[in-house]
């Protein structure tokens, strides 16, 4: 197998946004073109390798999110590829697939199909999965009475519990508090350990620092910087703090 | 060693990929469509009911007022019968457009072939449609004392080409929702002339009645009309004036083909535009 996990090549999309557009009867089928949009990547090439934690930071609006949805196969670029090679989890938003109505239980097993795994290997994992999330007690209450840590630690939990080789993860360590935190840290470097891959788009640059190898800054939709963690972090604090002083 | 997913190759490029993938995933589709179906009435009173509830009481309604305008239509069964199918393929036309839009942060997330949601909702609505059907043929043995026979198994005909009439309309739907979201507020209209062009609310032999008779020889163009048809003789018994059975719906073949046709050109030119179009959902989102 190859030694490169994650391979994004020339990536361009480009948005034509909803609002904007008003793509109503009228506009479609008249024969004025909606304007050009918006261009949220551009040229984005890099190459993430197993065993790696590979952050993406940047201010709104850069394109982190597209980008990770890019990897993740569920936003088609315009042009170029994001190629990702093995069982992949993505954590982009919380509680994705979950319905508010049913219990937890139900919830674990609705996320965990969703994410692609099969209901016997969930049936094997169930117990891990809501000790993990320490929600032995409320596993069966409806999720709409969950808090919201308690509703993040059950999504970070079964994301987790996939047995992934890449995770996909986006703003999620903002979750929980702060031993739980701790807990999902470890879990992640567990992945490391054992040769998987972590793509990580975060606001909080200390823990990129900390925790990626190395690290793109987008700005824009294109790569500002990359290379070391903690030095495009430290390049990409120098200009936020530029910019707040001009 | 663990599995490897192959690379995202996106789906539409492979038919063959694209099947597997959906059976791969057939306990994903199961699990969305009994997780919506409690949801939905997870905080009504009458809970599950509601699926059955809602035709029955839309039947009563129109029983209540085309009754007195067409006196054939004061048979209830006859009635309820056309209703529960009617209310199957408007569920799937309903619930098909919605299926895309309302499930919007999955789509953006996740990875999974996207027939998947209008495959849910069509589980769902079936799930309420089999109950239906049962509450149909006891109220019939209550009230009339008759339960069919050797025409049931039309239903192993009927019901696989209405599921695949019903995805082709729900996978239509679906696609042109995302671009033209002006669709969904269109469609309940569509589906009330569509009620009351079906032989649902006026029994057949207003067609003969010279009031219809510039609309008669169009009546059965439409495929509720045959797929209506086709149910009835496999389920209910013909009554006389008196209200007694004398003996079950006849059997019309040519009313069975005419509705395959429908469902095989209406499902695979549906499915066909959902699945090449998927690739560009999460953008329009």
């Amino acid at each position: 197998m190859s030694q490169q996990s994650i391979v994004v090549e020339d990536l361009y999309v480009r948005f034509r946004p909803y609002v904007e557009r008003k793509p109503t009867l009228r506009r479609s089928i008249g024969r004025r073109r909606a304007p050009e949009g918006v261009v949220a990547l551009n040229n984005v090439s890099f190459s993430v390798n197993r065993g790696e934690a590979f952050g993406v930071v940047g201010k709104n609006g850069a394109g982190k999110s597209t980008l990770l949805r890019c990897v993740a196969g569920t936003l088609r670029p315009n042009e170029g590829k994001a190629v990702v090679h093995g069982k992949t989890s993505t954590l982009l938003q919380l509680g994705v697939g979950f319905i508010p109505e049913l219990t937890g239980r139900r919830n674990v097993y609705l996320g965990g199909l969703a994410a692609g795994m099969r209901k016997h290997q969930i049936d094997e994992r169930f117990d891990e999965i809501v000790e993990y999330a320490e929600l032995e007690d409320a596993i069966d209450r409806p999720m709409k009475t969950y808090s919201a840590g308690m509703f993040s630690r059950l999504a970070f939990s079964v994301a987790m519990n996939l047995d992934p080789e890449v995770l996909l993860l986006d703003e999620i360590l903002a979750v929980g508090d702060a031993s739980f935190q701790e807990k999902s840290m470890q879990k992640m470097r567990e992945l490391l350990d054992r040769a998987g891959t972590i793509l990580f788009v975060s606001h909080s640059l200390g823990s990129v620092e900390e925790f990626c190898d190395r690290a793109i800054w987008l700005e824009q939709g294109e790569i500002a910087a990359k290379g070391n963690a903690s030095d495009v972090v430290e390049a990409y604090r120098r200009s936020v703090k530029t910019r707040k002083s001009d | 060693m663990t599995q490897t997913t192959p690379a995202p190759t996106y789906y539409t490029r492979r038919l063959v990929y694209y099947i597997k993938e959906l059976w791969r995933r057939r306990e994903f589709i199961w699990f969305l469509a009994m997780g919506n179906f409690k949801a939905r009435n997870a905080s009504t009173t009458l809970g599950l009911f509601w699926w059955v509830l809602n035709p029955v009481l839309l039947s009563l309604v129109y029983w209540f007022v085309f009754g007195l305008i067409f006196p054939g239509a004061r048979d209830i069964i006859y009635l309820m019968s056309g209703m529960f199918v009617f209310h199957f393929t408007a569920q799937s036309l309903t619930g098909g457009a919605n299926a895309i839009l309302q499930n919007s942060k999955l789509l953006t997330n996740l990875k999974f072939p996207r027939l998947i949601l209008p495959l849910a909702n069509l589980i769902e609505a079936l799930v309420g449609f089999t109950v239906s059907l049962g509450v149909l043929l006891g109220l019939q043995l209550v009230f009339r004392g008759f339960f069919p026979g050797w025409s049931l198994v039309l239903l192993l005909a009927i019901v696989p080409l209405q599921l695949l009439f019903n995805l082709g309309l729900a996978s239509i739907a679906g696609r042109l929702a995302v671009p033209f979201r002006d669709i969904n507020n269109f469609i309940p209209y569509l589906t009330r002339i569509w009620l009351y062009v079906s032989p649902i609310i006026w029994p057949l032999s207003f067609l003969e009645s010279d009031r219809a008779a510039s609309f008669a020889p169009l009546a059965e163009l439409n495929p509720m009309f045959s797929l209506i048809s086709v149910y009835r003789a496999s389920l209910i018994g013909v009554v006389d004036q008196e209200g007694v059975v004398t003996g079950a719906s006849p059997f019309d073949p040519g009313l069975l083909w005419s509705f395959a046709v429908w469902a095989v050109v209406v499902g695979f030119v549906g499915i066909g535009l959902f699945v090449r179009y998927e690739g560009k959902i999460a953008r329009h989102l």
